[in-house]
């Protein structure tokens, strides 16, 4: 089985840039994109749970703007969304996006 | 897609980069050595996340099992619908892609002031920081008679494995028209939906294999988790075979006799011809023992560090601990585990914590193709974790609907198991 890449990738950027210091604009997708996981494969397997790799950062941003906006069609996605700030949904639309190249 | 490993990670990044960048560990020192005793889901994922967020970390995980069993699809084993193979994970990839180093050993005890965990085989692990993850024991005494003798004659099946295969070969071997018992355990247990969700899906075996077979559960609780959807279900998939018996109504469960397979409550006696007895539960074993647990049997600790409230430096994730609104489920677990390796990762380099985001999904199955879902927010406040938002799904939803959500559960079940093991 594929390692989940993007992850072992990411969570380095955060130490980096973390220490950093977190004000300086620190890229807090990764950590965020280890809620992905608990469903969505980042390696872009699986069956079953919609793929979240490859859709591009502005696709991705605007699905979970708008899963929280309304509880239908998904309120496993809904309830995600709605405790996420909209620079929380930037940066991790910004970091999935970045796994699938 | 390449592959990718910790070696590779780390030249990428400069591993003179992280050092330089990590004012606890001054080039030279030696790693930071974090030891994590337990290998189900929390202790696993502590693990991973912990191997995967920085080189500078020497992560070591202590679990007796060769493999890990999953208690959550278990039910669909006792359905008959999965086998017990398709739901054991190895430790493999957490040693070859993360570099964690697996001991198969039992931790005995702990000293947080040498800050060593001795194991079974007489050795000892220093460390620097210790997480436990001890999933829970049974509450000794609490149902009388029921002790290990009489598991194996009226098996729990709370933690899969032998225990599983045993309810299996149960329930396959009763005849048509028996009567299956299913002891419910009082709050707080592990994974709330479990036990009406192993009444249903053992229902759907009956009514395909034995179908004058009936169920009765006799709960410890007067009304339980998703009461409104489960209740639904029985009518309209199984109508006339479970029955269930709230606390107020038996008095409550007080014992057993393995000799009858009887199980007795305060105003009658039940023969089974299969029961199913889940016990009171508490914090596993070595929470106990090293004075991790409060007067309630479970672990109070801190909700952003889950730092334990009683011994510095040790940090708890999982059914073990006192959750607040959190329930006992994997996914909590998972979640947990995730805030607890980046907040661990973030103090030994020094650096700021993210705030966490913790979450609890759960798909529960009432047939084999009839699956309701609940997702809930939670955040730390004054000192517990509360519930946010919590979404659940509604009786009224279109068999479509639920079909969905039965076949996304097994997509859900590839993928978190890939999230934890690897």
């Amino acid at each position: 089985m594929r390692p989940v890449v993007g992850f072992a990738i990411a969570t380095g950027f955060v130490l980096l840039v973390s220490q950093s210091g977190a004000a300086a604009g620190a890229d807090q997708g990764a950590q965020l994109a280890a809620t992905c996981a608990s469903c969505h494969r980042l390696d872009g397997g699986g069956t079953g749970i919609p793929s979240i790799i490859g859709l591009g950062e502005e696709r991705l941003n605007s699905a979970l703007l708008a899963y929280r906006a309304i509880e239908r069609p998904n309120h496993i996605m809904h309830a995600i969304a709605l405790s996420l700030s909209d620079e929380e949904i930037a940066s991790v639309a910004r970091y999935v996006a970045a796994q699938g190249k | 897609m390449k592959s990718w490993t910790r070696r590779e990670f780390g030249c990428l990044t400069g591993a003179g980069l992280l050092t330089a960048l990590s004012p606890r560990k001054a080039l030279g020192q030696a790693k930071a050595r974090v030891v994590v005793i337990g290998g189900g889901i929390g202790g696993a994922t502590v693990a991973k996340y912990l191997a995967a967020s920085a080189t500078t970390i020497d992560v070591t995980l202590v679990e007796p099992r060769q493999v890990y069993t999953t208690c959550f699809f278990s039910n669909l084993h006792l359905a008959g619908l999965r086998p017990l193979e398709q739901l054991t994970h190895g430790y493999e990839a957490l040693t070859r892609q993360y570099g964690i180093t697996v001991v198969h050993g039992s931790a005995e005890a702990i000293d947080p002031a040498a800050k060593t965990v001795t194991l079974n085989n007489g050795s000892t692990l220093g460390y620097d920081r210790l997480v436990v993850a001890p999933g829970i024991a049974f509450r000794d005494g609490s149902l009388e008679g029921y002790d290990e003798a009489a598991m194996e004659i009226m098996p729990h099946a709370w933690n899969a494995g032998q225990q599983t295969r045993l309810l299996r070969q149960q329930l396959e071997s009763m005849e048509d028209g028996g009567l299956f018992v299913l002891v419910a355990p009082p709050n707080p247990f592990r994974c709330p939906p479990a036990p009406y969700e192993r009444a249903s899906l053992i229902a759907s075996y009956f009514q395909r294999r034995k179908p004058k077979a009936k169920i009765l559960i006799l709960d410890a609780k007067d009304s339980f988790n998703a009461q409104d959807l489960f209740q639904d279900a029985w009518n309209r998939h199984y109508p006339g075979m479970i029955e269930w018996l709230p606390a107020q109504f038996t008095g409550g469960v007080t014992a057993v006799d393995p000799k009858t397979r009887s199980v007795i409550t305060v105003g009658a006696t039940f023969k089974a011809a299969v029961a199913n007895v889940v016990p009171a539960q508490m914090a596993g074993r070595l929470a106990q023992q090293a004075g991790l647990t409060d007067q309630s049997g479970w672990c109070p600790v801190d909700p952003v560090t889950f730092e334990s409230a009683l011994q510095p430096g040790i940090h708890l994730v999982g059914d073990a601990i006192i959750g607040g609104d959190m329930p006992k489920s994997a996914f909590c677990a998972n979640s947990q585990a995730k805030a607890c390796a980046f907040a661990i990762a973030a103090d030994l380099a020094g650096s700021a914590q993210f705030p966490a985001h913790l979450f609890n999904t759960c798909y529960t199955y009432l047939a084999p193709d009839d699956a309701f879902s609940n997702a809930i927010s939670f955040k730390p406040v004054d000192g517990k974790l509360k519930s946010v938002l919590s979404f659940i799904s509604k009786v009224e939803e279109s068999a479509e609907v639920r079909r969905k959500a039965a076949r996304a559960a097994e997509g859900w079940y590839d993928a978190f198991t890939h999230d934890v093991f690897g």
